[in-house]
């Protein structure tokens, strides 16, 4: 059996149906043994995305993008969207975040204040983001996750980011429960999650750094 | 040394230096024909992309790989081309990297990602979208189109880009815009530092925010532009006498103001939480 005969049929071989003939050829060619192990690789990191939190239509673009790479999946006959859908659907991730943020101010308008919260905070210039929370958020542990196969460096380097990012938007919402009306420090709090969905995005791009 | 002692070293050599050769750098060109507004989807983890304009209907493509541990995968639908940088396994960054240099129609669009290596684009009009870890992205004399850039911690820098329609996110990467304008031109900056130094021109709507990157704008005195900033824990400061304006924070000094310059063609809205704001005075 030939490679290319059995990436042919590697459709039904990850759906279960393996013969004596594929399975020798696994074992004799690295280079389909390696194919298979990141197919299920993304697999398994998709099901645990879907576990963990509903990723952005991005997630699947990039598995859709990975497959077609790999060339297990064709499509002949559907137009494939223009660069203007393209754009439109990327802009639309963004709204995710956005909406994200007027929720959280609008659970801040209508839910009655806590003991606290009518204490004026004061908070003194922000030069290094503040402790990471002690429990990570499940989109925290998915971003890391998708990362987890990174070199060192920038493994470090998203959770530096990533805490960066959960104290911007601590921050923010602490200026939002203090002043609700400022609509200045919402918009800031929109682009606060803006940097975490742009967090989120690049992690799952497996374009970017998975080999 | 007798004849054949120099013969024996002589093959060795020869066998040496290809084997040296086989596992060297491997160059490789590319060349499509393709219509008008073709796109070019670039992905590489390694190595930097160097993209200038050529002539109409012709991309070529160099690609230096360096080792034979990266491949380059491409395809091709119609006017769309794709190329990959497939890294194999056993590489590390150095083996996995592969540099490129591509020429594509000046009406050409782009989607390149990149890890850490530099993306440099030159005099494209189409769209443009940019991804990258760490990379350096540096685009020069593009616009007309829309320019989206994403880094986390790479250095951005757009110069002299007109008519774009603009948007940077970057987290800890420092973005400097020099030059450049358009109707709408967006930062969104974590800890990395914001820099402008134009015209605010076009009528447009230039948003500059970040948390604790500090945010400088170099503006002529003859700008026009309706004003607005505010740094929730950072020292704001302006160059400009600017007619007041009703705001709905209150504009104290020090840490908010709001006004008009000319006759307030272009917004200028610069939000900062604990960065420093500076709105400063060009000296022609």
């Amino acid at each position: 059996m030939t490679c290319g005969e059995f990436e042919h049929v590697l459709p039904e071989y990850l759906e279960g149906s393996h013969s004596p003939e594929q399975q020798a050829h696994l074992k004799s060619c690295a280079a389909c043994s390696d194919l298979l192990a990141d197919l299920n690789c993304i697999s398994s990191q998709a099901a645990l995305l879907r576990g963990t939190d509903e990723p952005s239509p991005r997630v699947w673009n990039s598995i859709e993008a990975q497959l077609r790479r790999e060339g297990l999946i064709h499509d002949p006959v559907i137009a494939r969207p223009s660069w203007h859908e393209i754009f439109q659907r990327w802009r639309g991730a963004w709204l995710i975040p956005a909406a994200a943020a007027l929720i959280i101010a609008g659970a801040k308008l209508y839910h009655p204040v806590h003991i606290g919260d009518r204490e004026a905070v004061v908070r003194p210039p922000v030069s290094t983001p503040a402790k990471p929370e002690a429990k990570v958020s499940a989109v925290d542990a998915a971003i890391m996750s998708t990362v987890a196969a990174r070199p060192p460096a920038q493994r470090a380097s998203y959770q530096v980011d990533l805490d960066h990012a959960n104290a911007y938007i601590r921050d923010l919402e602490q200026s939002v429960r203090n002043d609700p009306s400022d609509v200045y420090s919402q918009q800031l709090l929109i682009n606060a999650y803006e940097q975490k969905q742009m967090l989120y995005d690049l992690a799952v791009d497996r374009g970017m750094g998975e080999q | 040394m007798s004849a054949g002692k120099c013969a024996a070293g002589a093959v060795a050599v020869v066998v040496l230096a290809g084997v040296a050769f086989g596992a060297g750098p491997v160059r490789k060109e590319l060349h499509y024909k393709v219509g008008k507004h073709s796109m070019i989807s670039l992905n590489n983890q390694y190595g930097a992309i160097r993209v200038k304009a050529g002539v109409p209907h012709q991309i070529a493509v160099t690609a230096l790989l360096h080792s034979d541990k990266v491949e380059v995968d491409e395809s091709r639908s119609g006017n769309r081309i794709n190329l990959v940088s497939h890294v194999l396994p056993g590489s590390d960054q150095a083996s996995a990297s592969v540099d490129y240099e591509m020429t594509v129609p000046p009406d050409a669009s782009l989607t390149v990602h990149s890890g850490d290596g530099l993306i440099h684009v030159e005099n494209i009009h189409g769209d443009l979208m940019m991804e990258g870890n760490n990379a350096p992205i540096e685009v020069v004399g593009c616009g007309d189109g829309h320019i989206h850039i994403r880094t986390l911690d790479g250095k951005v820098s757009l110069t002299n880009v007109h008519n774009g329609h603009i948007e940077v996110g970057s987290m800890g990467g420092d973005v400097v815009l020099s030059g450049v304008d358009g109707p709408f031109v967006k930062v969104n900056s974590n800890s990395g530092k914001i820099q402008y130094d134009g015209d605010f021109a076009d009528s447009g709507i230039y948003d500059f925010s970040s948390y604790t990157g500090n945010i400088e704008a170099l503006a002529p005195p003859t700008a026009s532009i309706d004003v607005l900033a505010r740094s929730n824990n950072g020292l704001v400061q302006s160059d400009f006498s600017l007619e007041p304006k009703h705001t709905p924070f209150a504009a104290k000094v020090g840490s908010a103001f709001a006004g008009t310059l000319g006759k307030a063609a272009s917004s200028v809205n610069l939000f900062s939480f604990s960065g420093k704001i500076h709105l400063k005075k060009r000296q022609n």
